[in-house]
């Protein structure tokens, strides 16, 4: 082949290039939390999350929409967290259209680690984009603090459990003190009991909500039972009852027939799903549906874990407690 | 306790042997203790307990 053939070839070529990337125009997408990342917290207030894509020279699109996907945290090596059925699964799935280029919802999560956000964009003309985002979320130090004083004194136990067990039993007192440090008083506050579930009230619109239990997504969808409006918006809301919590909301989301949502209640306990419907010249249509979810207990391996560990803290007391017994007797 | 197992058994343990089976005895009463507390699914105890549960950060919950 010629020299000016292999120049013409790669300008062709190039030129094609050009071509295709122009064609393929650059999407943003930035994420920014309500509180800020670093101070979300598992089961604390819900975090608003807000979406914003850009075309690249900055300007926020004018339609389409985002396909958002919520994974949890991946299970840890040795010890779970208090939602171990939560761990590695997918928490939430739903489309939302953009409004100036935004996107917004509320959601709590549920427990510590690193999740991960999905956002598939795709505008109007077909063209679109794919992002992650990592979200660490830190454990409660309250939390901590308890863990903490609890290991001590199951620590304390083992220490005197070791003394006492290191001299021979000198009467009925040592055991009598033993006994009462191994009571353990907890502070007394449960589930109610779950009631099926029920809808409210519903008159103009449907909430379907399919069986809820914890370990998987559940489908809930709503639609309108009257006539068609084009531009209706939806405000749904997950509130978890006994915690007083909301756990999803999202506000006027512009619906034109029906709305679907994937969500993965996190514990078993009742939950209660509010939406109301508004459209221009029309009276906003409410919808309510109590849902009780079936809890599922953890795995074993999961609870065993947690033992083996207190069981260690106790057997690390008990060896402290000889040792000490023995070091103070020789000196 | 001890002595009266000693006297009629007729054997004695060393002290050391003694501990460790002491200790063992404690641990496994601790270990089923915990394990009721922190991990049964009975409903009483399930209830009153499920806060502490949470609260420890580590113990699993449904």
């Amino acid at each position: 082949m010629s020299l000016k053939a292999l120049a013409a070839s790669a300008g062709f070529l190039f030129a094609l290039l050009s071509g295709v990337v122009a064609g393929a125009e650059e999407f943003n997408i930035f994420l920014k939390t309500t509180p800020r990342i670093e101070l979300l917290r598992p089961f604390a207030d819900p975090a608003t999350l807000s979406l914003l894509v850009t075309r690249a020279d900055g300007r926020p699109v004018a339609q389409g929409k985002v396909a958002i996907v919520i994974d949890a945290p991946k299970p840890g090596n040795f010890m779970s967290t208090d939602f171990p059925l939560v761990e590695g699964s997918r928490l939430l799935e739903l489309v939302l259209p953009l409004r100036r280029g935004r996107a917004e919802w509320k959601y709590l999560f549920p427990i510590r680690g690193t999740y991960r956000l999905s956002v598939n964009f795709v505008a109007a003309d077909g063209q679109g984009t794919f992002k992650d985002f990592p979200i660490s979320v830190l454990e409660k130090r309250q939390k901590w603090l308890w863990l903490g004083l609890f290991c001590a004194g199951l620590f304390l136990i083992g220490f005197i459990a070791g003394r006492i067990f290191t001299t021979p039993a000198r009467g009925g007192m040592k055991a009598a003190l033993l006994a009462l440090s191994l009571a353990v008083v907890g502070s007394v506050d449960g589930h109610d009991p779950p009631s099926p579930t029920q809808a409210v009230s519903n008159p103009q619109s449907a909430l379907e909500i399919d069986g809820a239990a914890v370990g998987m997504l559940t489908t809930l969808r709503w639609r309108p039972t009257d006539t068609p409006v084009v531009n209706r918006q939806l405000s749904l809301t997950i509130i978890h009852l006994e915690k007083r919590k909301t756990m999803f909301a999202v506000d006027r989301v512009a619906v034109a027939s029906e709305f679907d949502l994937k969500f993965h209640y996190p514990d078993g306990a009742e939950y209660r799903v509010n939406a109301v419907a508004e459209a221009p010249g029309q009276a906003p249509v409410r919808a309510e549906q109590l849902v009780a979810v079936t809890g599922i207990e953890p795995a074993m391996m999961a609870q065993i874990s947690a033992l083996s560990f207190f069981l260690a803290v106790i057997a690390l007391g008990l060896a402290a407690g000889r040792l000490s017994f023995r070091y103070r007797h020789r000196c | 306790m001890e002595r009266t197992l000693v006297t009629w058994l007729g054997f004695s343990l060393s002290e050391r042997l003694s501990f460790l089976i002491k200790s063992g005895v404690f641990l496994s009463i601790c270990g089923a203790t915990l394990f009721v507390a922190l991990a049964s699914s009975y409903p009483a105890v399930h209830d009153t307990l499920h806060n502490v549960r949470h609260a420890l950060a580590v113990v699993p919950c449904h």
